[in-house]
């Protein structure tokens, strides 16, 4: 009778990896039990990413059905090479990873970490988008079986298995080693230079890619196709391919690349993931905050607000501006905006130009690559990029905002206040882009053109992202990583935002359509236009949206409080 | 005209999530000048009662008026007169304590000058001049309940409703909010509060409601309520507890 309690038990059963697989299965079911608009919505998202799918199907069987083989190994370097970049990059700019199973809920459990690494990984697995790239490269399967029968089919199956690991492991491990470095506040400026370089070399890529295309020299494609398949990017969907020509060594070291970086990306993830799981305790020591300074209401208010009458309006601004900086996951947010804002448009722009300037003799007209028109729609995009980022502004502050329900703050006058502090951050980074854009096109009589869209896009983004936060408000999971999405309904947010950034565009299609029809007059009037239609909708939202604000607070309270 | 009103007063409040009614019809009037502890196990409505009082839960049925003023139907008015501590909500707490204080302020449209007085002199008293500007954040669970005291105190509400003001609070800094509760009080205010540490209650209230599945069970002054027994033996015949009997979990103690 006398055995001391500390007495480890043997476990009876191992925990294995499909534990955490029936545990996310159940998770995501559970998430849907009784909310029959996130069923519709997760069904709508789901035949979208079908529908994608199959085009991707038919795109990469194409050289096996139309018996191409010269094209097999293009497609199937570039193609399965862009799925994994798309995995790698993606979660980090745009949609965040899927945090169902936070590993810092099994911090307690007597779990060996490599347990813990494949179940988790092994849950990673569970989703939808991969089922849908499953689907989309079983195209490599057909044309390696069409063109190198049984054998390269099936080393092609073994390839694409590899290489979708790949994918997982990838996102798995980058966003985990980021989200670690944004949490630290010591390497936190190094991961986002970091970011921007990642995001900088799409440009160059971009460039490449579009050079060799257009001189269609298929002999220099062919060979950068042949290094890209050497590389962990493209080694797993070309081992099919190798077989197909008659080089079963070259398949096997191809797919021994795949394992080893598979493994190498596992390892790298579990030596994040025990950061993540002690969570911001080992965050490092926090900075030495100087003594206060002045009372406590000059406190709240940071330099760049000083302006501001220190009222309900002004409490609101500082706080939210203070929020931007000091909250990791918004800061994060503040970041792509400032990385996919300037880099994305030159890089469009001036991927024509550059060519011009190679001289490129049958593209000797690209400058009209970059009309008015075309720096239109690239700000735009950047426009409706950046206010996007307050679509789920609510979700950022969590049950938090019970403050402002119980202050009764009133809807217009919140949402003028939000708008106006993430614009202190924004409105000199656009400043920026269309000045940088303008010098780099030497063009800058355009910039009239150019900040005048983005004027007109970040209003009409500002205005319906209003009607977004208030009526589609979700909340986001507790957790440290500002790259984390709440459990399950990924693909539901993926649409709102979607929804909102087709609609921001659709109300700010009117500068792009002037700058069409209108001509030199467009190059002065977009200006003061383009402010003034920007501004117009930026109120108006404010207005119609603050006052369904005013009727739903409780229960956008409620929809943003994150589920315990 | 509103002393002749309850300071808080609730008719048939209801509400059901999902399957699960989670309150099922509170009635319940608050004396302007009491100490009202509501009391009742964990999972009996307490929160959800309270949040539908203050306006941060919108009921199913039933109304809620604070000095006679209908929180649903008038929300400036009652609002204004009212100060809140939610228990398992978070504070803006990527601000410093005295940057909460200054931002709640200046939200309920207080002077700038008066904010900064009122701030000072509320961390000054709950000892929390010393976090300097340390996040709410990073602040331990007494500490964030303190400032949230700080925050619900700091308009000079005639009725204060806390949740759980007493939770996870080490007993220097308990009796603290204890000393400044009562001060309130006697200088006339009113204060509701949910609590399930018996003893707490029992010093401190003068009236005291029990609440056990959504229901108002027991009602009355701390004297009404408890006859002769104590609070805790009341306490746990309404809401029908069970005792071990020592057969059970026997692998405990090997």
């Amino acid at each position: 009778m006398a055995v001391p309690v500390t007495t480890p038990d043997r476990p009876a059963r191992r925990v294995g990896a499909r534990h955490f697989v029936r545990l996310k299965l159940r998770v995501m079911g559970n998430n849907f039990r009784g909310q029959g608009w996130r069923i519709a919505l997760f069904l709508v998202g789901a035949l979208f990413g079908l529908w994608i799918a199959a085009g991707g199907f038919f795109a990469l069987a194409a050289p096996g059905l139309a018996d191409e083989p010269r094209f097999a190994l293009l497609t199937a370097a570039f193609g399965g090479g862009l799925l994994v970049l798309g995995w790698l990059l993606l979660p980090l700019v745009f949609f965040g990873v899927d945090e169902t199973l936070d590993p810092a809920r099994f911090a307690l459990l007597p779990l060996p970490r490599r347990t813990l690494v494949v179940g988790l990984f092994a849950a990673a697995l569970v989703s939808v988008p991969l089922l849908a790239a499953l689907v989309a490269v079983t195209g490599l399967v057909v044309t390696a079986g069409a063109l190198g029968g049984w054998p390269a089919a099936l080393v092609s199956v073994v390839g694409i298995v590899g290489g979708l690991l790949l994918c997982v492991a990838a996102a798995r491990a980058v966003t985990s080693a980021f989200a670690t470095m944004l949490r630290s506040r010591r390497v936190r400026d190094l991961a986002a230079v970091l970011l921007a370089v990642l995001a900088a070399l799409l440009g160059p890529l971009q460039i490449a890619v579009l050079a060799a295309v257009r001189r269609a020299d298929w002999d220099r494609l062919t060979g950068a196709a042949r290094v890209v398949g050497w590389t962990p990017f493209g080694a797993p969907w070309t081992a099919g391919v190798e077989v197909a020509e008659g080089h079963p060594w070259a398949a096997v070291v191809k797919l021994l690349i795949t394992v080893a970086a598979v493994g190498a990306l596992l390892f790298w993830w579990s030596r994040t993931l025990e950061s993540a799981m002690v969570g911001a305790a080992s965050a490092g020591p926090s900075r030495q905050r100087r003594g206060p300074v002045g009372g406590p209401v000059a406190q709240l208010f940071p330099g760049a607000v000083g302006w501001a009458r220190r009222d309900r309006f002004g409490a609101l601004v500082a706080r939210e501006c203070r929020y931007w900086w000091r909250d990791a996951r918004r800061r994060a947010n503040l970041i792509t905006i400032a990385v996919v804002g300037v880099f994305v448009p030159v890089m469009v722009n001036l991927g024509g130009s550059r060519l011009a300037v190679d001289g490129e003799q049958a593209f000797g007209d690209a400058t009209a690559n970059s009309s008015p028109v075309l720096v239109s729609l690239s700000m735009l995009f950047v426009g409706v990029l950046a206010s996007v980022t307050l679509a789920n502004q609510f979700g950022f502050d969590g049950s938090a905002y019970a403050a402002n329900v119980v202050a009764g703050v009133p809807g217009r006058l919140e949402l003028r206040a939000r708008m106006t502090a993430f614009s202190l951050y924004v409105v000199p980074m656009l400043g920026a882009v269309a000045v940088i854009l303008a010098v780099l096109l030497g063009r800058p009589g355009w910039l009239g053109v150019m900040a005048g869209g983005l004027a007109a896009a970040y209003g009409c983004g500002l205005a319906v992202n209003s009607f977004v936060a208030v009526l589609g408000g979700y909340a986001l999971p507790e957790t440290s990583n500002p790259f984390a999405m709440n459990s399950g309904a990924g693909m539901a947010k993926g649409l709102l935002t979607l929804l909102s950034m087709v609609a921001s565009a659709l109300a700010a299609t009117p500068a792009v359509v002037a700058a069409a029809l209108l001509g030199n007059a467009w190059l002065w009037l977009a200006l003061p236009v383009g402010l003034a239609y920007g501004l117009g909708a930026a109120l108006l939202g404010s207005y119609l949206a603050g006052d369904v604000l005013d009727r739903r607070q409780p229960e956008l309270l409620s929809t943003v409080t994150p589920r315990r | 005209m509103s002393d002749q009103h309850p300071a808080l007063s609730l008719r048939g409040l209801a509400k059901r999530f999902d399957t699960k009614v989670a309150v099922a019809g509170v009635d319940l009037d608050v004396p302007t000048g009491s100490f009202y502890g509501l009391l009742g196990p964990n999972g009996a409505g307490k929160t959800t009662t309270l949040s539908m009082a203050v306006g941060l839960l919108r009921p199913d049925a039933g109304q809620a008026r604070v000095l006679g003023y209908d929180v649903w139907a008038d929300p400036v008015r009652a609002k204004g007169l009212l100060g809140v501590m939610p228990d398992g909500v978070r504070l803006f707490d990527r601000l410093s304590g005295a940057e909460l204080l200054a931002y709640h302020g200046l939200l309920r449209g207080m002077d700038p000058a008066v904010v900064d007085q009122r701030a000072a002199e509320l961390l000054d008293v709950l000892a929390l001049t010393d976090a300097g500007r340390t996040l709410v954040v990073d602040y331990s669970a007494g500490m964030k309940k303190k400032i949230g005291l700080a925050c619900a105190l700091l308009h000079g509400p005639r009725l204060l409703v806390l949740d759980e003001p007493f939770e996870a609070v080490d007993p220097v800094s308990a009796a603290l909010i204890r000393d400044i509760l009562h001060r309130y009080v006697v200088g006339g205010g009113t204060v509701v509060f949910s609590s399930h540490v018996m003893e707490v209650v029992e010093r401190l209230c003068s009236h005291v409601a029990i609440l056990a599945q959504g229901r108002i069970t027991r009602v009355g002054t701390l004297d009404q309520v408890r006859g002769d027994r104590s609070l805790e033996e009341v306490f746990v015949e309404v809401v029908g507890g069970r005792t071990a009997t020592g057969e059970e979990l026997s692998w405990l103690s090997r």
